[in-house]
């Protein structure tokens, strides 16, 4: 008898027991209102007397009749208690669930300011199902993106935004850092990423209250989280560091001054090249070629972190590092950097090592032609997913120009330096969806070698060479394919 | 005694027995297990019982693969004699044994690093050769994408040169699948002939192949 009743209670009032209040700003272009929206079986109501109210329309609220009228000059909106259809100027709109009253409130389904509301104010109300917020009218709203990846010993959550944003870091409660988002309101692409990895659990965008935030959910792990700004505050690296990390990481890139980057942003919008990855070679436990001239892990973050202010300022591309400090990262990591932040153009860095103390060799090295052709025919037309590090055959021609370029460019910039174009089947290089190259210069076996890798004349005219080469790939069709 | 006494003795005495035997069988099973593996890990690679070639087997020049000392092209070219087995499985590991002895002459490197053996191949229907080395292929080698692409390739070339039934090799090291050799070069899946690396002119019809 117990369970049954208790059966029946729940069926009669499982509807309400569902019912969860949660915050729901809603963005006008010159004001916001904050109300509390009731979620009922999926269904979004919020309380209508209020934003009425603040819209300044008229309205008429009729117990007796228990209809609400709202007036804007000649037009009238009328609605009904429980019911789902509304009239606008004799019109009748049928709403996806009926409108409510309780308590002296109004509710009605989020649909009625989209489908009703917008024809009185004549501003349209957007409301993306699955998101709590609503634009109102011609509000500036520039789109969130989030990406999260495990990077080796840290996890790097990347931020994009369609216009400059200022990033906040609260750590008040050290498990779950806020940052704060001085702009106003944004609209998330995803308003929740899960990651679960050792140090960040999930990031959710709250803005709840009216101000844009992001907070994360992070391990106890976490010993310091880093935010390094790039690309005029439109991109934003969010490093969480574990115990011990935030000690050998090195500090934050240094940006070229703002004045030169928004020069450089100009002709932007032209621009083939957008998005430039450098992958300095190795690192952490990883350290390359190590001679007493020093590590190859070490030459090769400095080079990149020279490459990337150099084309910052030429080029004014976006230019990520697929890391900026000394720690080791696996190949698909690198190219998964480059891949996550549609990059047109990757660029791998290493220094040589030969046992012929005597070489002096480079290579530009491309992936190998027909890598893995023999295992994806083998799968035929059944084959439900292409093996991953069939990546690079999408700008297969791509690589091939930007090697070619690179190699004359190199010779040109570098006399007495030979760069052969080989073809080879590269890790790093295989799961890269864009143009991508890897460079091996000199031989740090070579103590005169490894004397001239060292001098920063000489890496300056390195750095320059790779510069003019990455303009004049810019400009080629290949990367207006890309 | 009792009669049913007699029988319950006797049934008791050959369930004695069998225990008595079971237990000697596992002991010796065990111990010999046991053998087997402290055998295995004093000498991981067995030489074949058999030889590589018959005595009356006629010799046939090979060309092997090693890296360059100059560095371009990346592999030069050395003529060796291996003798011409009936066994496809035994010429290539006369090839391998000779790329892990190294090159003779002057201006060419080792192809692998040191202590580097080649502990079994086994070749499939489809042409394919499947070749495992010590774990020192990776352990040893110093790195770096040319020296990496050298390594591979001397070894990929030298038998798929010679042995046209060879139409690829796949590399294992220590008796596994690895995704690099030493942190650049993809192993995941078998490699073909590439001669773009070597001045040396694609094959004829001479190799070692027996026909």
């Amino acid at each position: 008898m117990v369970v049954a009743a208790l059966g029946a209670a729940l069926f009669i009032f499982g509807d309400r027991i569902q019912a969860a209040e949660t915050s729901f700003p809603i963005y006008f272009p010159d004001s916001k209102l904050v109300v509390k929206a009731d979620v009922t079986n999926r269904t979004v109501y919020v309380p209508i007397k209020e934003i009425i109210a603040h819209t300044g329309l008229p309205f008429t609220d009729s117990v007796a009749l228990e209809t609400l009228t709202i007036r804007s000059g000649s037009n009238q909106l009328v609605i009904t208690k429980n019911s789902a259809l509304i009239s606008f100027n004799g019109q009748i709109i049928l709403l996806p669930s009926p409108i409510l009253r309780e308590d002296n409130r109004w509710l009605a389904p989020v649909e009625f300011l989209t489908m009703g509301l917008s024809k009185m104010t004549g501003s349209a109300f957007r409301y993306r199902p699955g998101t709590a917020r609503i634009f109102v009218g011609n509000v500036d709203v520039p789109e969130l993106e989030m990406n999260a990846q495990t990077l080796g010993p840290i996890t790097r959550l990347t931020l994009r935004s369609a216009a400059p944003i200022n990033l906040e870091l609260k750590r008040d409660d050290p498990l779950k850092p806020v940052l704060t988002i001085n702009r106003g309101p944004l609209d998330p692409v995803r308003e929740r990423i899960d990651h679960r990895d050792r140090l960040l659990r999930s990031v959710t965008y709250d803005d709840s209250d009216g101000e844009s935030k992001l907070i994360l959910d992070v391990t106890r792990d976490v010993a310091d989280v880093r935010i390094t700004p790039a690309n005029n505050n439109r991109i934003f690296f969010v490093d969480l560091l574990r115990t011990g990390e935030a000690v050998t990481a090195a500090p934050p890139p240094t940006e070229p001054p703002a004045t030169a980057t928004a020069k450089a942003d100009a002709p932007a919008t032209n621009r083939r090249v957008r998005v430039v990855v450098i992958d300095p070679g190795h690192g952490g436990m990883d350290t390359g070629a190590r001679t007493a001239a020093g590590s190859e892990k070490d030459l090769t973050l400095t080079l990149a972190r020279r490459l990337r202010t150099a084309l910052q300022a030429r080029l004014g591309a976006t230019v990520l590092l697929t890391r900026d400090s000394d720690v080791a990262l696996d190949n698909e990591a690198r190219s998964a950097v480059a891949n996550n932040n549609q990059a047109n153009l990757f660029v791998s860095l290493h220094i040589g090592y030969s046992a012929d103390k005597m070489e002096a060799a480079s290579s530009i090295y491309i992936m190998k032609d027909g890598y893995g052709d023999a295992s994806s025919e083998a799968g035929g037309k059944d084959q439900l997913f292409l093996p991953w590090y069939l990546g690079y055959k999408v700008h297969r021609q791509g690589s091939r120009t930007a090697a070619n370029i690179l190699q004359q460019e190199l010779a040109k910039g570098i006399s007495g330096w030979k760069f052969p174009i080989r073809h080879a089947p590269l890790a790093v290089l295989s799961s890269a969806t864009m143009p991508s190259v890897l460079i091996e210069v000199g031989n740090l076996n070579n103590t005169v070698n490894a004397q001239t890798l060292l001098e920063t004349d000489f890496q300056t005219r390195l750095i320059n060479a790779m510069v003019d080469a990455i303009h004049r790939f810019s400009e080629s069709p290949q990367a207006a394919a890309n | 005694m009792p009669r049913h006494i007699k029988i319950g003795l006797i049934v008791l005495g050959i369930g004695f027995s069998v225990a008595l035997g079971f237990f000697v069988d596992v002991i010796g099973r065990v111990q010999s297990v046991i053998k087997d593996e402290s055998e295995t890990e004093e000498n991981p690679f067995q030489p074949p019982a058999q030889p590589l070639y018959d005595p009356t087997d006629p010799p046939v020049s090979v060309k092997l693969f090693f890296p360059s000392a100059s560095g371009d092209p990346l592999l030069a070219v050395e003529d060796e004699t291996i003798f011409k087995s009936s066994e496809l499985t035994n010429r290539a590991l006369q090839i391998l044994q000779k790329v892990q002895d190294g090159p003779r002459k002057g201006g060419m490197f080792p192809a692998l690093p040191k202590e580097t053996k080649v502990q079994e191949i086994f070749i499939s229907e489809q042409g394919t050769a499947i070749v495992n080395f010590s774990n020192t292929l990776a352990t040893n080698h110093p790195g770096g994408v040319e020296s990496e692409l050298a390594t591979i390739y001397s070894i990929v070339n030298s038998v798929t040169y010679n042995l046209p039934e060879i139409k690829e090799v796949k590399i294992l090291i220590g008796g596994v699948e690895k995704e690099t050799l030493a942190g650049h070069c993809l192993l995941l899946l078998p490699l073909q002939m590439d001669l773009s690396v070597t001045n040396a002119t694609p094959r004829v019809e001479n190799t070692a192949s027996v026909r």
